[in-house]
């Protein structure tokens, strides 16, 4: 028998060692993060918020937390987890924003205004997103993040309701609710006669 | 599978909403992305320093002030309701706790507080033993009646731990929350009796044990003085002139409580010829002596068993 640590194990150690050396602020330390979390969340940002700059904003303010706070999520230890603090950080900033904007604006879907021809082609894969993204942003907040978690990050349900600070029950029951709320919009949709 | 169920599942890739789905597609990141975020860390205030320990001496004490003070509220609200009084607890008032410190005559009890819904008299049976006990019949019949009022004692207390049992199961059932069953309530109960069981023979041994010490020191031609078997209350302790005698008598060194007893028992003797002459000196004196007489014979104690 040999004995050894879990992957898993091993990427608890590797994140408290990460965050550790940010701590020291290392900057090799910090790219590395950055290389391995910043896609992920700008994908989850854009999907709840629809806007790429908005998201590019909170990727980008979720990982100057890390800097700032390394120090005290460093006192954690093998306990930091930092894929889910991160994706935690980045959408509580999203929520954040989807309130200030519904605070500040009426408008539900910006519409997108682009006056240059269009092969065919593009024209329906524009039309399918801007389907898609109405679809997404006609659900509630938390349904619309509890889809972007599990359908579009493949992420395991204990793992988005631990991003969502929820119960698992209570997560598994707001995916049941968005995944039938969007099947219904899907299906009135496509009733009407397609796209959005 | 329900059409809620079927609607709810899982969404596939393939299907037409998965497809739908699949043109929403995220931009990638900008470029100098990583870049942008090293230079924004430039201009950042120092790092946060590490929170303080979890025991912080003001929040310990702000705790502890909270701790003391539902303690306080809840003791209050316990005392307030009677539920002390319910379980046994004998509270003493605050005109009892002063008298107690100034070592006044504290004020009658009210009538209120007297009853606590037990039967009448049932803590205000005292055992009185009149003199000192110089005898092994006289101790063993103080033993006897010890001995009659703890078991009458010990039964009112049984019966009130039972009727708080028997009250609180019903209560239970009458809220809807679960009560145990009969089974599991007699088993409650064997419990409940084997362990007093323990308890009163633990307590037995030690009684015995006392006991034969008492028996020892009468035959050993001692007197015994009631407060020697029969603990005093301690606010009585305190009021009366003799319990402060006693006190010091049991704080001497046993030298010194063999004289204080052996002059005590000489000024008994000397009181007792003065009030029954010798029949010479009855006839030469016909007048019966009207001698003070002390505390120590005055003394009728009213005491709760040991």
């Amino acid at each position: 028998m040999t004995i050894g640590s879990t992957p898993k194990a091993d990427a608890t150690n590797e994140d408290a060692a990460l965050v550790a050396r940010i701590a020291a602020r290392e900057e090799a330390a910090f790219r590395e993060v950055i290389g391995m979390h910043a896609a992920l969340l700008h994908r989850i940002a854009y999907r709840m918020t629809g806007d790429a700059h908005e998201a590019e904003d909170i990727a980008q303010e979720a990982m100057l937390r890390l800097w700032d706070h390394a120090p005290r999520l460093g006192q954690r230890g093998e306990a930091m987890k930092l894929g889910p603090w991160l994706k935690r950080v980045a959408m509580n900033l999203a929520f954040d924003r989807l309130r200030s904007r519904g605070r500040t604006s009426d408008a539900d879907v910006p519409e997108r205004v682009d006056e240059a021809p269009l092969a065919d082609e593009a024209l329906a894969a524009e039309e399918d997103m801007l389907a898609a993204r109405a679809l997404m942003e006609g659900l509630p907040e938390r349904q619309r993040a509890a889809i972007v978690l599990t359908y579009y990050e493949e992420l395991p349900n204990a793992e988005a309701a631990e991003v969502l600070e929820m119960k698992l029950k209570a997560f598994e029951s707001l995916l049941f609710r968005a995944r039938a709320a969007l099947r219904s919009a899907f299906e009135a949709n496509e009733a009407q006669g397609g796209a959005a | 599978m329900s059409d809620i169920d079927k609607n709810a599942g899982p969404i596939v890739p393939d299907s037409a909403l998965g497809r739908s789905l699949g043109a929403y597609t995220a931009p990638d990141l900008s470029g100098g992305f990583a870049d942008r975020i090293i230079a924004a860390t430039e201009g950042r205030a120092a790092p946060l320093p590490a929170s303080r320990p979890a025991g912080s001496r003001w929040r310990s004490a702000r705790r502890l002030a909270v701790g003391a003070l539902a303690a306080g509220a809840l003791g209050t609200a316990a005392a307030a309701t009677g539920v002390l009084e319910r379980i046994g607890v004998d509270l003493p008032s605050p005109a009892e706790v002063w008298s107690t410190i100034t070592r006044s005559e504290p004020e009658a009890v009210p009538a209120s507080r007297q009853g606590s819904g037990l039967p009448s008299g049932a803590l205000d049976t005292r055992i009185e033993i009149e003199g000192p006990v110089d005898t092994p019949e006289e101790l063993e019949e103080v033993f006897r009646r010890v001995d009659e009022i703890r078991e009458e004692r010990r039964d009112i207390r049984r019966e009130r731990v039972d009727r708080l049992i028997d009250d609180a199961i019903e209560r239970r059932r009458e809220q809807g929350l679960p009560a145990p069953t009969p089974e599991r309530e007699e088993q409650m109960r064997e419990r409940l009796d084997q362990f007093r069981e323990r308890r009163d023979t633990t307590r037995e041994q030690r009684l015995e044990q006392r006991r034969e010490e008492y028996r020892e020191r009468i035959e050993n031609g001692e007197e015994l003085v009631p407060q020697d078997i029969i603990r005093e209350r301690r606010e009585e302790r305190f009021q009366r002139p003799v319990g402060r005698r006693l006190e010091r008598l049991r704080e001497m060194s046993p030298e010194e409580r063999r004289d204080a007893i052996r002059r005590f028992r000489e000024r008994r003797e000397e009181m007792s010829q003065q009030l029954n002459p010798a029949p010479e000196e009855r006839d030469q004196e016909p007048e019966v002596l009207q001698a003070p007489q002390t505390d120590a014979f005055e003394m009728q104690p009213e005491m709760p068993p040991e």
